[in-house]
């Protein structure tokens, strides 16, 4: 059989095997993981009106893993009557930030300016975090929709970073990192990510040195995350069609190696 | 419409698993177009218009004209005999970004990192094994990295047992890298099952 009918089949049954299992709805019992738990309880634990920030640094290409991530923070925080400002270090990730915070915040008849604020886009971002340690409204005199952010109610409170407990960056990339190196090195401000799978490793020293309060990492931490708010939603969805993808592959990978080991003993 | 077009460009992206053809070509040229114009739109009512004009001309920032002329500056590359000046808007650029960046890293990426991996082998809860696997685990991939001496003997030993941990950490991030394209693939099919085909609710 030539390469290229292999490599058609292996496809072919990877496309198979995810349409089925996402097609067939079986609820696996996905248990939170402590990281997962972390950032819940943290947001489970902050007091009503508390100001959170939820910045969208990523591409819209990410938006398959990103958005059940996004939502299941969103609907936490919206639920808890926490006050969100939004933003987006991105100009691909504001459209889509501004999208995913109005559908939530009207699930929940929350309203804009009051319960929340999306400032948009500026583009520099390591300038912007730096700015808005000192004043927000200077960073961004205008928020999304062209009001002045000193004239929104909700932002009348809210002047620095000492006003807002906890930034939540979802991110594609290594945003969250500069984050946690501008944001909270100089202004100790707390931080906090919802991160691609690809990313996580990446994450995992600035976890350790607890420079990064917690994750909730890829597809696997949005259902995680959706477990404990107690709603299945798009993670949960897809967390089945992703366990059925991981055996293919590795039965794939051992099926490789097999084929491979006796073809080099063939030829000996 | 929108789902319509998003539909099939979503399956001419994925011909390109066949071989390449033209409708992926074309996919992948609207994905790059439209990217580049909404970017570039973004950043010129962002940026430009609403933190450089808008202020200077209409507020009467006066200030406004200084970043403005080294904006401007930035265009003599296109002159020949006048090209030196566009080193003025560079090096102050180079001059502020490492002077913000040079603390900020020294602190979170250096200091804090090394106080980080330096953890008591005794604990309040006893024997602390995390801090054992650490201490061996950075010691090895250091002297892995350390090529002042022939990883030889002892030295090279350690080495070896330095390219297992890296070998453990790659094996993590490309096992994470996997799971991410599966969620892009499944996000995919979602998209395709549920908005365009309507298969499922």
């Amino acid at each position: 059989m030539n390469r290229l009918k292999i490599r058609w089949i292996i496809f072919a049954g990877l496309a198979l095997v995810i349409i089925i299992s996402y097609i067939i709805r079986i609820d696996l019992d996905t248990k939170p993981s402590p990281l997962v738990q972390k950032s819940y309880d943290y947001i489970e634990s902050l007091p009503e009106s508390t100001v959170v920030m939820f910045c969208f640094d990523h591409e819209a290409s990410s938006l398959p893993e990103i958005k059940p991530i996004a939502l299941a923070m969103l609907r936490h925080a919206i639920r808890k009557n926490l006050k969100i400002i939004g933003l987006s270090t991105f100009a691909e990730g504001t459209a889509i930030g501004y999208m995913l915070m109005t559908k939530t915040a009207q699930e929940y008849g929350r309203e804009y300016g009051r319960d929340y604020v999306f400032l948009g886009f500026r583009p520099q971002h390591i300038s912007v975090f730096l700015a808005m340690g000192e004043s927000i409204s200077h960073a961004f005199p205008l928020d999304y929709l062209g009001n002045r952010v000193d004239t929104i109610p909700m932002m009348r409170a809210v002047d620095n970073y000492d006003d807002i407990d906890m930034v939540i960056s979802i991110a594609d990339g290594d945003r969250t990192t500069q984050w946690v190196e501008y944001a909270g090195a100089r202004y100790h401000q707390k931080i906090m990510g919802g991160i691609t799978s690809a990313m996580i490793t990446s994450y995992d020293p600035y976890l350790a040195s607890g420079q990064l309060y917690s994750v909730v990492g890829g597809l696997v931490g949005a259902a995680e995350y959706e477990i404990l708010l107690g709603t299945r939603a798009a993670g949960n969805r897809g967390i089945l069609a992703q366990t059925s993808a991981h055996i293919y592959v590795i039965a794939m990978i051992i099926i490789g190696n097999i084929v491979y080991f006796r073809m080099r003993k063939g030829r000996g | 419409m929108g789902v319509l077009i998003a539909g099939i460009l979503t399956l001419a992206i994925y011909s390109f698993l066949y071989r390449d053809n033209p409708f992926y070509r074309a996919a992948e040229s609207w994905l790059i177009g439209l990217s580049i114009g909404y970017i570039l739109v973004i950043n010129w009512q962002k940026a430009v218009v609403g933190l450089l004009l808008v202020p200077l001309f209409q507020d009467g920032h006066l200030w406004l004209i200084i970043p403005l002329v080294l904006g401007l500056l930035m265009f003599s590359r296109f002159t020949g005999k006048s090209s030196w000046l566009s080193r003025i808007p560079i090096a102050f650029m180079i001059g502020t970004g490492a002077g913000v960046a040079i603390p900020a890293m020294l602190y979170a990426r250096t200091l804090k990192q090394m106080s980080a991996t330096v953890m008591p082998l005794w604990d309040e809860g006893g024997f602390n094994f995390e801090a054992l696997v650490v201490m061996i685990g950075l010691i090895a991939t250091l002297a892995y990295f350390y090529f002042s001496r022939e990883h030889k003997g002892p030295m090279g030993k350690l080495a070896k047992l330095g390219t297992y941990f890296l070998m453990i950490f790659f094996g993590a991030t490309f096992g994470y890298t996997v799971m991410s394209r599966m969620s892009t693939f499944i996000g995919r099919i979602d998209f395709l099952l549920t908005d365009f085909l309507h298969i499922l609710s």
